[in-house]
């Protein structure tokens, strides 16, 4: 089965500065994996590169079979990958709503709207006039997750999601995303939170100075293993 | 003084709506435009011509539309390649741009002022207590209101609005959930470019048309988008008919510091809000 995401040794760089080493691994459709590492191996260039933030230099990236030869940020959008960015990305000068309605700036057509997205999230609708970053940290959380949904995504990349969040949001935002799998979305987890990533992702892959040093499937591997790919 | 206020309100809504292009290209581009009094002057100068020819409704019309599209290549081929560049690169070059558009005009239509004749339908007067008021001066006043209701409820409420609300906060941010912030900006730039033609048709009936219209404008221009906060369409309004007001009424008031005190007030707000009156984007 071709892989809905597959970095075949991409190499990416911010101006002369090269993070990206050589990337490899896949994300099948469906598939709910996380990409574990200590701070500054990349991860959010993993992300980056496929939005064309971070240059790609080398290597091959693949959205379901597809290569972005020169990715742009709308480009990957537009082909099915949605993004909730570490540090949530709230528009303060958009109100909930609209933060919300630029999340279908694609038209992708799916089961995803506003309706949706506030039965899933009531205080969303209730908060609808407000500035996005009028609401508490959790709440923007679920406005981040709300947007990207309303992409009607194939692909949900999360960076960092449970940062800053309280455990009992943590707990809830689980709950959300496999939810989310059950459906159908296949998601990339960007996380150090090993709570979160356990309870949500299958495999996992490590990424150290730009590459993959390793993989498996997290039910198989201890937390301690884990842990120790994370470890600042 | 009433006469002196209406005055500083027609100037106002000039300004305004040459202003507003400028700042909405700032707000997106993050470009410091030196070649936008060029496109006001080129707008009233090819208004001039087609207006010959036609009359003054479809030189309106017409200049915009041809303004708009010279905005969009200038998008395509300056803006573009050069919006990573340093800022001061594209200072230079939309000022390279301006002093050329200056030669074309001259070339074209020579050193001498012309002027348009201002439409029929407009071409009245309004008895007001004491005085009278030309219909074609508070047309002005009404084409700026129209320009800033118009771009408020295009910016709160169309599609196309929204993203450009949000890139011009975030493009990236804007980018990745899928707005072709290219193409937006090249939108704005061309709807920029032809209000900046449409002011200058518009103000052609009551100003002289020479080359050295663009540079006459441009300054007060800046002055607006830097006091009023760069890339705040809400704040160059206020500012515009601020300075309307300062410029008409100075005049009569205070005549030889009237040429000084939009910089005094410029670098007042500027030493009180750095971020300029509204401070924060359209």
């Amino acid at each position: 089965m071709t892989p809905l995401l597959h970095y075949d040794a991409v190499e990416a760089c911010y101006g002369h500065a090269q993070i990206l080493h050589g990337t490899s691994f896949s994300v099948d459709k469906g598939a709910s994996v996380a990409i574990l590492g200590r701070n500054g191996v990349g991860k959010t260039t993993v992300v980056n590169t496929l939005f064309g933030i971070a240059r790609l230099t080398g290597g091959t990236i693949r959205l379901a079979g597809k290569p972005l030869t020169r990715p742009r940020p709308y480009s990957a959008a537009r082909a099915g990958v949605s993004v909730v960015i570490q540090g949530r990305g709230i528009l303060q000068n958009l109100t909930v709503r609209e933060n919300l309605l630029l999340g279908a700036a694609t038209r992708r057509r799916g089961p995803w709207n506003l309706q949706r997205v506030y039965e899933l999230y009531p205080v969303l609708q209730e908060r609808a006039d407000a500035p996005g970053t009028a609401l508490s940290g959790g709440q923007q959380q679920m406005l981040a997750l709300g947007r990207g949904l309303m992409a009607n995504p194939d692909l949900l990349v999360l960076d960092e999601p449970s940062e800053g969040l309280a455990p009992v949001i943590v707990d809830e935002l689980a709950v959300v995303l496999n939810r989310l799998r059950a459906e159908g979305t296949t998601i990339l987890l960007i996380e150090q939170n090993l709570s979160l990533v356990e309870r949500v992702a299958e495999d996992f892959f490590v990424l150290s100075k730009g590459r993959i040093v390793d993989q498996g499937k997290i039910a198989a591997t201890g937390r301690a293993e884990l842990q120790k790919h994370i470890a600042i | 003084m009433l006469i002196q206020c209406l005055n500083g309100l027609v100037y106002g809504a000039l300004l305004f709506s040459l202003a507003s292009g400028l700042a909405l290209m700032f707000g997106l581009r993050r470009i410091v435009n030196f070649s936008h009094g060029a496109l006001y002057m080129l707008g009233a100068y090819l208004g001039y011509s087609i207006a010959t020819k036609l009359g003054f409704w479809p030189a309106l019309v017409l200049s915009a539309l041809a303004l708009a599209g010279l905005g969009a290549l200038l998008d395509a081929a300056v803006f573009r390649p050069l919006q990573d560049r340093d800022p001061l690169i594209i200072l230079l070059v939309t000022f390279g741009l301006a002093l050329i558009a200056e030669d074309v005009v001259q070339t074209i239509w020579g050193n001498d002022t012309h002027s348009l004749a201002m439409p029929a339908l407009l071409a009245g007067i309004v008895e007001l207590p004491g005085s009278s008021f030309p219909v074609y001066r508070i047309a002005i006043i009404a084409f700026g209101l129209l320009v800033a209701g118009g771009l408020s409820l295009w910016l709160k409420f169309s599609r196309v609005g929204l993203f450009v609300r949000a890139a011009s906060f975030n493009p990236t941010l804007a980018a990745i959930q899928g707005v072709d912030t290219d193409r937006v900006s090249l939108m704005v730039v061309a709807v920029g470019a032809a209000l900046a033609g449409a002011s200058g048709v518009v103000a052609a009936p009551i100003l002289s048309l020479a080359p050295s219209m663009a540079a006459d404008i441009l300054v007060d221009s800046f002055i607006v988008v830097v006091v009023g906060g760069l890339g705040s369409l809400t704040g160059a309004f206020i500012t515009a008919l601020i300075l309307g007001q300062i410029n008409v009424l100075g005049i009569v008031f205070a005549p030889e510091f009237t040429a000084l005190l939009p910089f005094v007030i410029m670098v007042g707000v500027l030493i009180w809000k750095p971020t300029g009156l509204a401070g924060n984007r359209v």
